[in-house]
């Protein structure tokens, strides 16, 4: 029987947005046409130097500041030199001895257990070429040579593949929402490298290195497969050796890459090319000042808004209605119903166009009339499914929209009364059965109202007028 | 033949001002010389379109002194169209698709770009003789080297091919040249030229500077190449200033500093007494010249060794066969390409080289040697500005002997790191220095004498730059 404890550590690398590279002015953008966002800087020409995109260190900046970092004030670039094709100058920039932050963590939550998730460090690097391999040709694309990386380190402190998976979910929700990246695992702005060892004692064991896991919940199922095989291997009266392996997800196992040469030797050394930097306190402050509010932010505000965690969460799981809604709580109106409206019609009817909120005419004035006229009963959810695609498509007003779908006034009494009393005359023995006290010839008797008005009313002024005219 | 080439810039502005002659007429006689005087091998690659270039030019701008000046640019200086090849194989069919920062202003300047100078392969080298094309010799001597790197626009300038030539200096290369083939020859401040669109050798320690024939000719030719480059971010930003405005003004009371160690048993007797010639004309004409002791100069050598090889083998890891340059196309495996590539692209010395500064870098090495070369740069940095609080210059020879007979130093390479022993501390501390010739010894062979300023104040070293060639030419 196992009773190994696993000590896990997580490095992740994400693509920084920004308009152009790290150390050019190409333009850093996902799917463009092959080598297209390139010039003599990203192609590593003889003579070329790097610039320094301030913006990337401002990226920096404000991710070690969410990740509860210490920043590194004095910083220097340094070389890692290693040959590969898709290293156009075959060494990479990144920071070696001063990493932009250090010493963090990640607060995350697993089965109603809070748990922080240290982090060793953060820093900036530029990206490689992307290869592709035709036959017996290999053919590079420059396009994402010098995009700007953030690589972010854990301590070994991850227990199990719940805590990854958690870590992992609150890291990509965190950078994604400080715009530092669009995190998208499948277009690989967003990568993933696990390490995991197993020890039946305080000494951690040999680790793998399992590279490259192309989704959150392979993470999870790669460690928990990761482990089972070490345990095998350990009660067998084998050795974990140092390696590199991926996870297959078709196999569903970890597969071996290849074994650890002894020691990589990278020869570090600093870049020459670029002068040491000191970031100023006004640099900093700047910098974190423009940081849009976080997800635990905002959840925090959302309660206070009336929200409930169901609400609140699916909102925050929409980034752009959650912007839009943010804008919405300057407003004074039922934020409930606004979330329920924006969750439900308002999404199906974007998605069915393939449309962002902000590509639509719906004003926050809008939305909130249209949010009081509900509240009111002077219009019903069934009128609001009618009404979308006007409403989001033109500049017309509730009111104009209401005449020219002739939508009636339904709080006028008469209109409501008249109906009501037809629906009496029509079910007399219903009303004799209301009068003898079974309620539930009322809810007959409030059904057939509703069938009569086509639900355009609203239920509970519906229901205390019928009652009151059947009192009568 | 015409002899315009043999007037000064200034008088053959006049003339071009004047309409006397064109731009074409210097281009013609540059390339004439360039032609009788091929034994030189000052020049790698000729531009075949300088011709075209000179009739384009357009009308003459009487503002600018160096409209259609022909100019030698070393071959490590990126040209567009125009192949460089940093005197390697690796590069032997290189066409760059960019100018370097130099060339432009260069151009904006509308000189005449005549060709691409000779030089030690990837400029590591001391006698130009690391050539993948043959070695440039020295026109005063031509059993002689003409120095290194820069052989080849020293060798140019020195012959009269071309009035103007640039050079680049990572521990002596234009200065050392410039002595051995009596020219001036200066290497700015760090920071003051952009080395965007220089190959790099050490990148810590590269500089472009001016070879000329007359100490006047080069600062004018620096008030031109100067300024800060959004390209380089080591580029220094500074106000423009005019750095032949001291020239011609007295020395008197002017304060300079004679290290004992540059006029050590290291250096040869004739040039010692050169020296001393120097000082006693100095002091003469109201100069104080203190001799004074000075740390860490004897350290420069090693630490060059060091610093030099590391950077270079990592700035020398992009010739691959990738993406330019030569590639071994037989090669199976990206391995064998890699080694086969670089293994017949490069020549011995630069290769000897890359492995050096690999093994510097290697592991618990870059700790041993390379950091602790960086913490002693600091001191001879301290040294100097220690220097510099008391006294406006430092001088001392240029070099420890006369230009040596061709091939003597290649079997010695340390041999052929000690002369540059007296030029490679300026480097270290970033400062500029300059050697201007200071008279011949008895065979006629040039003599320099370096003049090391403050950084940034190239101004005061041509100052007494001037001051020197004027006594030395009226002697």
């Amino acid at each position: 029987m196992s009773n190994y404890i696993p000590t896990i550590g997580i490095e992740v690398h994400v693509e920084v947005k920004s308009k152009s590279k790290l150390f050019s002015n190409s333009a850093n953008s996902y799917g463009m046409a092959t080598n297209s966002a390139v010039n003599v800087i990203d192609l590593g020409y003889p003579g070329v130097l790097p610039t320094l995109n301030k913006e990337i260190i401002r990226q920096g900046i404000r991710t070690a500041h969410i990740l509860n970092c210490k920043i590194t004030k004095k910083m220097h670039f340094d070389r890692k030199n290693y040959f590969y094709p898709d290293n156009p100058k075959n060494y990479q920039i990144t920071q070696n001895r001063t990493p932009i932050g250090t010493d963090g963590y990640v607060e995350i939550e697993v089965d109603g257990i809070k748990k922080k998730i240290g982090i060793e460090e953060l820093h900036i690097e530029e990206d490689t070429c992307k290869s592709a391999h035709r036959g017996n040709v290999s053919l590079l694309d420059f396009n994402r040579a010098g995009v700007p990386l953030i690589e972010i380190v854990t301590k070994p402190c991850i227990s199990n593949s719940k805590e990854a998976m958690a870590y992992l979910t609150k890291l990509k929700e965190l950078l994604f929402y400080a715009n530092i990246s669009d995190c998208k695992m499948e277009e690989g702005s967003m990568r993933c490298d696990t390490n995991v060892s197993i020890s039946k004692s305080e000494v951690y064991g040999t680790r793998t290195e399992i590279k490259n896991i192309s989704s959150i919940h392979n993470v999870g199922l790669a460690i928990e497969k990761e482990i089972l095989r070490q345990e095998k291997v350990l009660d067998e009266g084998g050795k974990i050796e140092e390696e590199t392996r991926r996870f297959d997800d078709k196999l569903g196992e970890t597969i071996l890459m290849r074994v650890k040469e002894t020691g990589n030797d990278y020869r570090y050394f600093i870049e020459p090319d670029i002068p040491y930097l000191e970031l100023t306190d006004q640099f900093i402050e700047e910098s974190i000042k423009a940081l849009p509010l976080l997800p635990d932010e905002l959840r925090e505000k959302y309660n206070k808004a009336g929200l409930n965690s169901l609400q609140i969460e699916k909102i925050i799981a929409n980034r752009s209605l959650n912007d839009y809604f943010l804008g919405l709580l300057n407003y004074k109106t039922n934020y409930a119903i606004a979330v329920n409206l924006l969750l439900s019609d308002i999404s199906s009817y974007l998605n069915k166009h393939n449309k962002l909120i902000t590509d639509t005419k719906l004003t926050y004035e809008k939305l909130a009339n249209i949010i009081s006229s509900l509240e009111s009963g002077e219009i019903s959810n069934k009128n609001i499914k009618e009404l979308i695609p006007s409403l989001m498509e033109n500049d017309k007003t509730l009111e104009n929209l209401k005449e020219e779908f002739n939508i009636k006034n339904i709080t006028d009494d008469t209109y409501i009364k008249d109906i009501i009393n037809k629906v009496i005359n029509n079910n007399q023995n219903s009303v004799d059965d209301y009068k003898n006290g079974h309620d539930r010839a009322l809810k007959f008797l409030m059904g057939q109202v509703m069938k009569e008005t086509k639900g355009s009313v609203n239920p509970k002024i519906a229901s205390d007028m019928l009652i009151r005219e059947l009192n009568k | 033949m015409n002899k315009y080439l043999d007037l000064s810039i200034n008088e053959i502005h006049e003339l071009l001002v004047k309409k006397e002659i064109t731009p074409l007429d210097l281009v013609k006689e540059a390339l004439e010389r360039i032609e009788e005087n091929k034994d030189l091998n000052a020049f790698i690659t000729i531009n075949d379109k300088v011709i075209e270039e000179a009739k384009n030019l357009g009308e003459v701008d009487k503002d600018n002194l160096f409209f259609g000046i022909p100019i030698a640019v070393k071959d490590n200086i990126v040209t567009k169209g125009l192949r460089t090849t940093c005197a390697s194989d690796i590069l032997d069919n290189f066409i760059p698709i960019y100018d370097a920062t130099i060339v432009k202003k260069i151009k904006n300047n509308k000189m005449l770009i005549i060709g691409k100078a000779n030089m030690d392969e990837f400029a590591m080298g001391s006698t130009s003789e690391t050539s993948y094309f043959g070695t440039p010799l020295n026109p005063i001597d031509k059993t002689r080297t003409s120095g290194g790197s820069s052989g080849g626009s020293a060798s140019a300038v020195s012959a009269n091919l071309v009035p103007l030539a640039l050079g680049s200096d990572t521990g002596g290369s234009i200065r050392q040249p410039a002595s051995y083939t009596g020219i001036v020859g200066m290497k700015p401040t760090y920071g003051r030229i952009s080395r965007y669109g220089l190959v790099a050798f050490a990148s810590s320690l590269d500089q472009i500077g001016p070879m000329t024939r007359t100490v006047y000719e080069n600062a004018a030719l620096l008030n031109i190449l100067v300024g800060e480059d959004e390209f380089d971010l080591t580029s220094a930003k500074k106000e423009p200033e005019d750095f032949t405005r001291l020239i011609g003004e007295k020395i008197t009371g002017m304060k300079i500093a004679l290290p004992k160690f540059f006029i050590s048993e290291i250096v040869d007797k004739e040039i010692r007494n050169k020296i001393k010639e120097i000082v006693s004309l100095l002091k003469e004409n109201g100069a104080i010249v203190d001799i004074i002791d000075m740390s860490y100069l004897d350290t420069a050598v090693n630490l060059y060794q060091i610093i030099a090889m590391a950077e270079a083998s990592s700035n020398l890891a992009r010739f691959d066969g990738v993406r330019y340059g030569f590639r071994n196309n037989n090669a199976k495996t990206i391995d064998e390409m890699y080694e086969t590539t670089r293994g017949l692209g490069f020549g011995d010395e630069v290769k000897r080289r890359i492995m050096v500064g690999s093994y510097i870098l290697s592991g618990a090495n870059a700790k041993t040697y390379y950091d602790k070369a960086l913490m002693v740069r600091d001191d001879i940095k301290k040294e100097f500005d220690r220097v510099f609080k008391k006294y406006d210059l430092i001088i001392g020879p240029t070099t420890t002997r006369v230009a040596p007979l061709l091939g003597t130093s290649k079997d010695d390479p340390h041999k052929a790191f000690m002369d540059d022993v007296l030029v490679i501390p300026v480097n270290m501390a970033g400062l500029p220095g300059l050697s201007v010739p200071a008279g011949t010894n008895d065979k006629g062979l040039p003599i320099g004498l370096h003049i090391i300023g403050k950084a940034f104040d190239e101004a005061t070293i041509y100052k007494l730059a001037s001051y020197i060639e004027e006594a030395v030419t009226n002697e």
